[in-house]
């Protein structure tokens, strides 16, 4: 895992799911998180984009349901 | 690429402005943190900065911030809820903690019509009404048919629902409500022919549009937001994100977002008495291209050509400011000649003097000037909006007066007048006749004002000056510039007489003629010839038919000091009196009182206007201000 990307998603993850970093892990996901609601998952997808100026279509919107979706999916586009 | 150059300069300033805010919240520098938002949200206005700067402005530490609370209802056909962040951001850089009433997702209509809803149990300031067109008017969106719509009865049907939901609204609520207008559809059903047809949908949109203004017209407190307008200026294709209108029911950029919270904040400016009121304008590189002291007036830029032709433009959109009420002021690090020079004589200018109700042309600091003209002008330094190209200046009134709106311009001249309008700082609600004629009110009573301060002043001003002046004949050396002088002098030219070198050079020896070439000499340099006298001694009167200065000079006694020694001509000549001729020109306003200040006695005046003075040198002599140095030669 890219320290640095992995760094950086969980920063931006415990900044709109507010979390603290630490504890965010590889299987932290919008089923058992609190917090990680439609509201605040919106939130993220425009978030992450920002973060790395990256796009993602509608279909990617509802894959990005746990750190690890995410992970994978934005590294697959930087 | 992450690591070059430019983006680690922009993420270190990103990084001091965060910073830079967090401290001043920290230490209750109320002005100095809601700069610092303004700052990070104009350069870094993202998703992260709005809630960076909402975290902090909603921390304990914000308690003593002292932002004002102000509660917006927000009312929507979609998830309008994910412009909270911005609009919160926006707020804070203007001095406003911002609370919401969100109502639900596209319950609009109840909200407003239900006299029990949650809208009207919670007190609010100003509410919003933020309707897509296609939601407003589904048929009128139509993507496919057009044949079933009616548009009368649709224009109808949108009017009795207005004014339904505004009556409702203001019946049980005292609030400013602003309501967005209808922006054109994406695509026209009928295409390019859409708008030659008048039951296109282009047509439709704007007729609804023009109903909304004249119901709310008849609602007090009731304002459109040019919805359509905005989305024109930032585009269409950049307003919306159809995926997040799809997957979120928010149909906006994050564009979008950024342009509307800041939009928003024109109107909560307005409703809170927040508008500026007066602009301060640098000169050099703001009103003209170069700098006058160093290019001189031929060389700055202003004119039909660029640069110049975008400075033009720059003062148009001022003048355009000005003439709905603003106030405007100079503060400029200039010699007060040069700039005179460029303003009477540079006739690109669109702006005059007259149009400045300050005008601080000295060189110590600008917050001093801007000091002056608060002071002046009688108004709130949080009234005023600075405009400068220098960001060092920029940079030391920031500091030095934090609660003044600093504008830095951009480095292109064709971009300053968007810098300008861009916030609407100067925007209010209406513009009243009053308005219009306060500006001019400002100005006369300043000069009112700045008279009687300075009048004892005046003399040590002229005392400052260190002027020499010098009386020297008119001879073939000077000739050409004494008939220039002639042929150039508009202002200070009491008759307006354009001589060639040669009928000058046919009065240089005749001895009724007295001419006199006028030199002055001051602290900053040696002008050269800068007036003219000619007069001819008929009689016992010396009759004057030249009299002029250089605009350069105006201001400043020369032309006490110029009669003065026309008495003195006269005396030694024998003649007892001096007559003097005015001839109303257009431009010669500055020269009109001369004989009148001066103690002369009208005699006539004729149908064209010209009157005809006269001194009576032995009783009424001229003597030379004392402040002058002066030489015969």
């Amino acid at each position: 895992m890219d320290d640095n990307l992995e760094q950086s998603i969980k920063r931006v993850m415990s900044d709109i799911l507010n979390i603290p970093e630490e504890m965010i892990t590889e299987d932290t996901a919008s089923d058992n998180t609190e917090g990680w609601d439609s509201a605040n998952h919106i939130q993220l997808v425009i978030a992450l984009e920002e973060e790395f100026s990256i796009s993602f279509d509608v279909k990617e919107f509802e894959a990005l349901l746990s750190f690890a979706d995410i992970y994978e999916m934005v590294q697959s586009k930087i | 690429m992450r690591d070059s150059p430019m983006l680690n300069d922009d993420a270190m300033r990103e990084g001091q402005l965060r910073e830079a805010f967090a401290t001043h919240v920290q230490s209750g520098n109320r002005d100095l943190a809601i700069q610092s938002a303004r700052l990070l949200l104009k350069d870094f206005a993202s998703a992260k900065t709005y809630r960076f700067i909402g975290k902090i402005a909603r921390g304990d530490g914000a308690l003593n911030l002292g932002l004002r609370p102000f509660r917006i209802a927000l009312l929507s056909s979609f998830s309008i809820e994910f412009i909270q962040d911005a609009l919160f951001a926006q707020g804070v850089a203007n001095g406003l903690r911002v609370e919401f009433y969100q109502t639900g997702f596209n319950a609009f209509r109840q909200e407003i019509l239900d006299s029990s809803s949650g809208l009207y149990q919670n007190p609010f300031d100003l509410a919003i009404l933020a309707v897509e067109g296609d939601d407003w008017l589904p048929e009128a969106y139509s993507r496919y048919s057009l044949a079933t719509v009616n548009h009368a009865i649709l224009k109808e049907n949108f009017k009795s629902e207005i004014a339904a939901m505004l009556g409702r609204f203001r019946a049980n609520s005292r609030s400013p409500i602003l309501i967005h207008d209808l922006a054109q559809p994406d695509h026209y059903l009928l295409g390019i022919a859409d708008r030659s047809n008048e039951k296109g949908q282009g047509c439709l949109v704007g007729e609804v549009n023009d109903i909304l203004h004249e119901v709310c017209r008849q609602f007090s407190d009731a304002y459109v937001l040019g919805y359509d307008a905005l989305v024109s200026r930032i585009g269409r294709e950049r307003w919306y994100d159809q995926r997040m209108k799809h997957y979120a029911k928010f149909p906006l950029s994050q564009d979008a977002v950024g342009a509307l919270a800041r939009e928003f904040m024109r109107y909560c400016r307005a409703l809170l008495g927040l508008s500026r009121k007066c602009l301060v304008l640098d000169l050099d590189n703001t009103l003209w291209g170069g700098v006058v002291g160093e290019d001189g007036l031929e060389g700055i830029q202003l004119g039909p050509t660029y640069p110049g032709s975008a400075f033009v433009e720059f003062q148009q959109n001022i003048l355009g400011l000005h003439s709905r009420g603003v106030i405007l002021a100079v503060a400029s690090k200039n010699n007060p000649q040069d700039v005179d020079e460029v303003f009477a004589q540079q006739s690109s200018m669109v702006l005059q003097r007259a149009d400045f109700s300050a005008f601080e042309v000295r060189w110590n600091a600008k917050g001093e000037s801007l000091k002056r003209i608060a002071n002046q002008l009688n108004i709130g330094l949080e009234h005023i909006v600075f405009v400068d190209d220098n960001p060092a200046e920029c940079e030391h009134v920031r500091m030095l007066l934090p609660m003044v709106t600093v504008i830095q311009l951009p480095s292109k001249p064709e971009q300053y007048s968007k810098a300008l309008f861009d916030d609407g700082w100067f925007d209010t609600l209406s513009v009243s006749a009053e308005d219009i004629r306060r500006s001019a009110l400002y100005g006369q009573r300043a000069q009112a004002e700045a008279l009687r301060e300075t009048s004892t002043d005046l003399e040590g001003f002229y005392r400052d000056l260190e002027m020499t002046v010098t009386f020297s004949p008119v001879n073939e050396k000077n000739l050409s510039r004494a008939a220039q002088l002639t042929q150039k002098t508009n202002q200070f030219n009491v008759t307006t007489h354009r001589h060639t070198e040669g009928d000058i050079a046919g009065r240089m020896h005749d001895p009724a003629w007295t001419l006199a070439a006028v030199s002055v000499k001051d602290r900053f340099g040696d002008n050269g010839i800068i007036g003219l006298i000619m007069a001819c001694l008929v009689d016992k009167e010396l009759a004057i038919e030249t009299f002029l200065l250089s605009c350069r000079v105006i201001g400043r006694t020369v032309e006490t000091a110029m009669l003065a020694y026309l008495c003195e001509a006269a005396s030694s000549r024998g003649a007892s009196s001096l007559l003097g001729k005015i001839t109303p020109t257009q431009k010669n306003a500055p020269a009109r009182d001369l004989y009148q200040r001066h103690g002369f006695n009208k005699e006539s005046v004729d149908e064209a206007g010209t009157s005809v003075w006269r001194l009576d040198c032995e009783y009424s002599k001229i003597e030379i201000p004392k402040w002058f140095k002066f030489f015969n030669d």
